[in-house]
This record gives structure tokens, C-alpha cells and sequence, in this order.
């Protein structure tokens, strides 16, 4: 026995064949969607994510190709001039100049760990792209200076390594 | 319950109240109250939406990986079970978004960009894919049973990605800061009213969840009374129409 629910309205039939196909359109479109993040995440991790002290030592961290490096930005070493900005970033001691053409962003500052996208030029780090990272610390800003000013000290010379 | 009634109870009702008692606060505390962070500023105060949120997510698809799994496991598959896993995933996918918009909103003001492929950012985007393909796998063709049967096969697979997701920042390199409040391990430093406001989010957005589950679920018992009352109604008309008693 055809137990189907009848019906004569034909735009019904279509509309509901229309729904049947919805759902598998989502999960095509969800595993297109999956392939596409994978893809993305691989293609990127294609620039090899170095430490400063890292490069031209480390596998993969050699000078003349395309590297992520993360490091500390030095206490009193960012220049602004012709709209781009310098610096030097420093991690376990090893140092590398960096230059970017453009303002970096963010909460960008001395003493705050960055990652610059590019690739080492006569031995400065000629960045496309800098992104800056924050720690799992929180302070609040209405604390007394001193306390402020010490603690800054002291997270900036522990992260320089 | 009876198909006709409501989704409400008067447990829900007074949860429901409780829960906008603690969303003021929690706007009170985050907005108001707590301090601006000495690097970020104001910024921080996302954070009292963005680590909640994916909290919640885990436990949503948690909750969801453990409805299934006793769904598939009792001899006697009670579709209650599935139901509840159903409507954990919706909400976990809500919460899941949720982080991802107001991560890229705190993203584009520290780190200075909206998105990078990295690690954890890259592993959470597929985690709420995943969970988008879940419940559109929930809306295939099928009875109610092999509606449960598909389903909690694949919350039993999604859910292992919950971990990769949170470890993430320690398994590789990554622009997102180290797992926080669900690593006792992790060096986190949180001022004043700053910790007191995260954990506020924390149990405001676990209760908002467990709201909307108990809602959400009863919403799709209805669904499917109405469903099978379709199905009686066809059956009932092909009866008549052969004669049948």
C-alpha cells in the first residue's frame, strides 16, 4: 500500500522536492567549505614559522625564503619616518632588523611580541605583513605607575630571553 | 509533555529569569565595573564574550557526543536522546559563530589583522563547519531512527575535534595566545575585577545554553509529533481509501 500523502498541488511536490535537496547541498557545500580551510591553512603554513635566533639556523628557517619569524620588539628601537616603520626584534638574544612599509596595527608597541611575514634582504627582514600577538596576561590600567612601569620592565626582558 | 502544550516550564521560566539577571551583570561588569587592560584598553572587554562563547560550544558538542553515544548504546534507543543531542549542536554552532566574529573583531584590534590561517583560528573554523554539515546531516531523508542512527555516528567523530582545537596553540606555533582557563598549567595573569567578569561570562553563557537546550529540544519533539501525525493522517486517508478497518 502507497502510504505517500496525497496531493494534487504540483507546486507542493516541487517545493518539497526542493527541500529534500537542501539539506544535501548543505553538507556538499560544509565538506567543499572543510576542503577549502584545510587548503588555506596548508598553503599558509607553506612559510615556515621561525624564532629570530632561528634563522639561517634552524631546518626550514634559511635567509632566502619566505619565513614567518616572531620576536619581542626592542625597547626603544621603532622608527616612524615616510610612513613606514623599523625595529628590531629580538628572541633569546638573537636580534634582526625589521622594516615595513606602513604602520603595523593593532596595540603594536615596544616590548610586545610580533610576528613579521617576509623574507631576510642583506641581512634586515623586509616585511609584507606584521601581525602582533598578545600574552595571557591582563593588567589593569589604572594600577599605580611604578607597578605598571616595573612590570613592563621586567615582561620585556623576559621575553628578550 | 503533550504536542499541544508549550516549550515552557515554570523551572524554565525561573532559569529564564535567573539568566537575565546574570546577562545585566555580566554587561555591568564587563562594560562598567571592570578595568580597561593596560596594553588593549577597552578591547579586552571582548574577552568577555569570546571565551565564554567557545566554552559553551565545547560543552554543547560535548553534551552532544555523550547524548549520542548513550542514544547508540541502550538497547532501547529512546529518540529523547537524539533530540537533546540535536539541539545542543544548533546552540553549539550559535556560540561557535558567535566566538568566531567577536575573535576576529578582538583580532583586527590587537593583532592588527580580522583573520590569519593559523592553527587554532583555522582548526575552529573547521570545527564549526563540521558541526554545520552535522546538522544539515540531521535534515537528510530518513525516519526519525535513521535521523538519530547518522547523526550520532557523527557527533561521535566531530567531537574529537574539540581537543584539537584547544590544543592547537600548543601543538604548533600559533598568533592566538596559549589555552587559558581550561589549562591549569598556563601562565594567566588577570587583574582585579578581569578574572571575576570571565568567570561570571562563564557561568552566564552555561546556563543561557542550558536555557535554550531544554527549549530547543522540547521545539523538536514537537517537530516530530507533527511529523508523525502527518503520517497517521496519510496512513488513515490510503485505509479509507481502500476500505480498510
Amino acid at each position: 500500500m502507497d502510504l505517500t500523502p496525497r496531493t494534487n498541488d504540483e507546486s507542493s511536490v516541487a517545493s518539497k522536492k526542493k527541500r529534500r535537496w537542501i539539506p544535501i547541498v548543505m553538507v556538499v557545500a560544509a565538506m567543499s567549505a572543510g576542503g577549502v580551510v584545510v587548503t588555506k591553512f596548508l598553503t599558509s603554513a607553506i612559510d615556515y614559522y621561525c624564532n629570530v635566533d632561528e634563522v639561517g639556523s634552524r631546518a626550514g628557517c634559511e635567509g632566502d625564503r619566505r619565513l614567518r619569524v616572531q620576536g619581542i620588539v626592542e625597547e626603544g628601537s621603532v622608527q616612524q619616518q615616510d610612513g613606514g616603520t623599523s625595529f628590531v626584534m629580538v628572541f633569546n638574544l638573537e636580534k634582526i632588523k625589521v622594516v615595513y612599509a606602513g604602520d603595523p596595527g593593532g596595540v603594536f608597541q615596544e616590548c610586545i611580541p610580533v610576528v613579521a611575514h617576509g623574507r631576510v634582504v642583506d641581512g634586515t627582514f623586509e616585511s609584507d605583513r606584521i601581525e602582533v600577538k598578545h600574552s595571557n596576561s591582563y593588567v589593569e590600567k589604572n594600577k599605580t605607575r611604578l607597578d605598571t612601569a616595573n612590570e613592563e620592565a621586567a615582561a620585556c626582558s623576559v621575553l628578550e630571553g | 509533555m503533550t504536542p499541544n502544550s508549550g516549550t515552557g516550564t515554570s523551572a524554565t521560566r525561573r532559569l529564564g529569569v535567573l539568566v537575565i539577571v546574570l546577562v545585566i551583570s555580566l554587561a555591568l561588569f564587563g562594560l562598567q565595573f571592570s578595568a580597561e587592560d593596560v596594553v588593549q584598553g577597552s578591547t579586552v572587554r571582548i574577552m568577555y564574550v569570546h571565551v565564554p562563547s567557545i566554552w559553551t560550544a565545547y560543552i554543547a558538542f560535548f553534551l552532544t557526543a555523550v547524548c549520542s553515544g548513550v542514544y547508540l548504546s541502550r538497547r532501547q534507543r529512546s529518540l529523547a536522546w537524539d533530540r537533546v543531542a540535536g539541539a545542543s549542536a544548533e546552540i553549539g554552532v550559535l556560540f561557535v559563530a558567535v566566538s568566531l566574529v567577536t575573535g576576529s573583531l578582538w583580532g583586527r584590534l590587537t593583532w592588527g589583522t580580522y583573520w590569519v590561517w593559523d592553527a587554532r583560528l583555522t582548526s575552529t573554523a573547521f570545527l564549526f563547519i563540521t558541526y554545520v554539515g552535522y546538522l544539515a546531516v540531521r535534515r537528510l531523508d530518513g525516519t526519525h531512527r535513521q535521523r538519530a542512527r547518522r547523526s550520532s555516528v557523527m557527533a561521535l567523530l566531530a567531537v574529537l575535534e574539540i581537543p584539537l582545537v584547544h590544543f592547537s596553540v600548543n601543538l604548533w606555533r600559533s598568533l592566538h595566545q596559549d589555552a587559558s582557563v581550561a589549562d591549569p598549567n598556563a601562565k594567566v595573569k588577570l587583574d582585579g575585577l578581569m578574572l571575576f567578569s570571565l568567570f561570571l561570562g562563564l557561568v552566564t553563557f552555561t546556563l543561557l545554553f542550558v536555557w535554550l537546550v531544554l527549549h530547543r529540544q522540547r521545539t523538536m519533539l514537537l517537530e516530530d509529533s507533527f511529523a508523525d501525525r502527518g503520517l497517521d493522517v496519510a496512513i488513515a486517508e490510503r485505509r479509507n481509501e481502500a476500505g480498510v478497518q
